[in-house]
């Protein structure tokens, strides 16, 4: 059984694989609920839609908010990978992110325009384990693009686990559970970066989840050589890959780490998926492929 | 391989338990399931039929809106014919609740989708049928790689995005049906 939605600007897709002995009502309860992940962590984690928690916590600066799991949990992660990174992977990228263009909502077409200090980094958000509060330095805008879209997957799993076999697929990046229609484990092909209707490579996986961050797609209409993942630091897209895949057991995990890998580079992003333990797929801009941890 | 360094592995575990613990995951979906075994064997003739919605007449696929695209390059000005849902405290709703559908398309093919409206707010966007190409070239005879929504053979890729501009005007198009006269 299969249904399509349409949330965080990303075509939604999922898949279950059914029993016999299970009933249909049962299974549309269970995708309804795993789509309901999604439609709450957006509510959550929204950049573009200035009602969303997150962009109501961003406009109470130097004060302490509560915030929900939804928001919470996401942001903590992005809050690690940038530590392991030492910011080249930075959550207050928002700002900077509006600035080029990214600031579109894609069902209302409204453009969300913030405040923020000139000079942010990740150390200006302050999460509080206790009190579950969220307390910024200063005014900045967070985007959690590199993570919420992962946790909804995640969520979204853990709702079809009991099925024999699911697939969520938000976009590309994805999460395979169990085994496909035919028994197997799921065979997931990876987006040719120039030719749109071809696969570069082909890999199979069983209960882990695949996030790919690519250069081309999303390209910055203004900006020739900028698109949708820009450097905090530099303020600039790198391009030692055209794209980065990363196979991990979590999405939050696969989303976070391929985009971190592609900010990186070649030989920094190499050694961040080695030093995870994880295993990833890159393809240079001359489309050459390098495989870290024995994919 | 490396040891996958367990650190990342707990946060992801601990992100998705945090959710349930604090039961911000409600179970209301389960409460609507139907239980009869008569209802079950009408829905399982009605598999590969996901839109139960309300049909529209409109039967041809709305061009490309220039305004919202050229929008994309002038991010000061706010599109005025872009959709703006209004304010809850607005008496009057500009909208009817229920579920509308819309097309888009482009060269590469066609999009319906079922927009569900509540309150002047969009609660779900489905894809109802979804025909296109992938490919970004428009040549004829390339490889028929078309995603067929209700077929489970269609393999699956990573690092796809499709292009939303014509799901927006698809969205449109629904919206524009739920409009009070």
């Amino acid at each position: 059984m299969r249904k399509t939605k349409l949330f965080m600007d990303t075509v939604v897709d999922i898949q279950v694989v059914i029993r016999e002995t299970e009933s249909i009502e049962e299974a549309e309860s269970k995708m309804d609920r795993a789509f309901e992940a999604f439609r709450k962590v957006e509510q959550a984690c929204s950049r573009f839609s200035p009602e969303s928690e997150l962009m109501n916590a961003c406009r109470i600066a130097e004060d302490s908010v509560w915030i929900s799991p939804f928001l919470y949990e996401p942001l903590k992660f992005a809050l690690e990978i940038a530590k392991l990174t030492d910011g080249e992977f930075d959550p207050t990228i928002g700002k900077t992110m509006e600035e080029q263009g990214y600031n579109r909502h894609y069902l209302t077409g409204k453009f969300n325009e913030n405040l923020a200090a000139d000079s942010v980094t990740y150390r200006d958000i302050i999460l509080d384990e206790q009190s579950h509060t969220l307390n910024l330095n200063k005014p900045l805008v967070v985007d959690l693009g590199a993570v919420a879209k992962g946790f909804a997957i995640d969520l979204a799993a853990n709702e079809l686990k009991d099925f024999k076999g699911f697939i969520v697929n938000a976009g590309g990046d994805l999460f395979a559970g169990g085994v496909d229609p035919n028994g197997l484990p799921w065979k997931i092909g990876i987006q040719h970066p120039e030719k749109k209707d071809q696969l570069i490579e082909e890999i199979e996986i069983i209960n882990e989840a695949i996030c790919t961050s690519g250069s081309y797609e999303r390209r910055n209409a203004k900006v020739p050589g900028m698109h949708h993942i820009i450097n905090p630091k530099t303020k600039h897209s790198p391009n030692d890959w055209v794209s980065s895949s990363v196979v991990a057991p979590f999405a939050m995990m696969a989303d976070a780490f391929s985009t971190a890998a592609f900010l990186l580079g070649s030989e920094k992003g190499k050694e961040l998926i080695e030093n995870a333990g994880l295993k990833g797929i890159f393809i240079t801009s001359e489309l050459q492929i390098v495989r870290v941890g024995g994919i | 391989m490396a040891k996958m360094d367990k650190k990342w592995v707990i946060l992801c575990s601990t992100a998705v338990a945090a959710v349930y613990s604090a039961g911000f995951i409600s179970t209301e979906a389960q409460a609507t399931k139907v239980d009869s075994h008569y209802q079950a064997q009408v829905s399982n003739q009605a598999i590969g039929d996901s839109s139960s919605t309300v049909t529209s007449n409109n039967n041809q696929a709305k061009g490309n809106n220039s305004s919202i695209i050229s929008s994309n390059s002038n991010q000061a000005k706010i599109d005025k014919s872009s959709i703006v849902l209004p304010k809850s405290n607005q008496t009057k709703r500009l909208y009817k609740d229920g579920t509308f559908t819309g097309m888009g398309g482009n060269r590469r093919g066609s999009i319906e989708v079922a927009v569900t409206i509540k309150n002047d707010k969009i609660t779900d966007v489905e894809i109802s049928n979804f025909d296109m190409h992938y490919s970004e070239r428009d040549v004829v005879g390339l490889p028929n790689e078309v995603i067929q929504n209700q077929s489970s053979q269609v393999r699956n890729v990573s690092g796809a995005t499709y292009s939303t501009e014509a799901f927006q005007d698809a969205v449109q198009e629904a919206i524009s049906q739920a409009q009070n006269a």
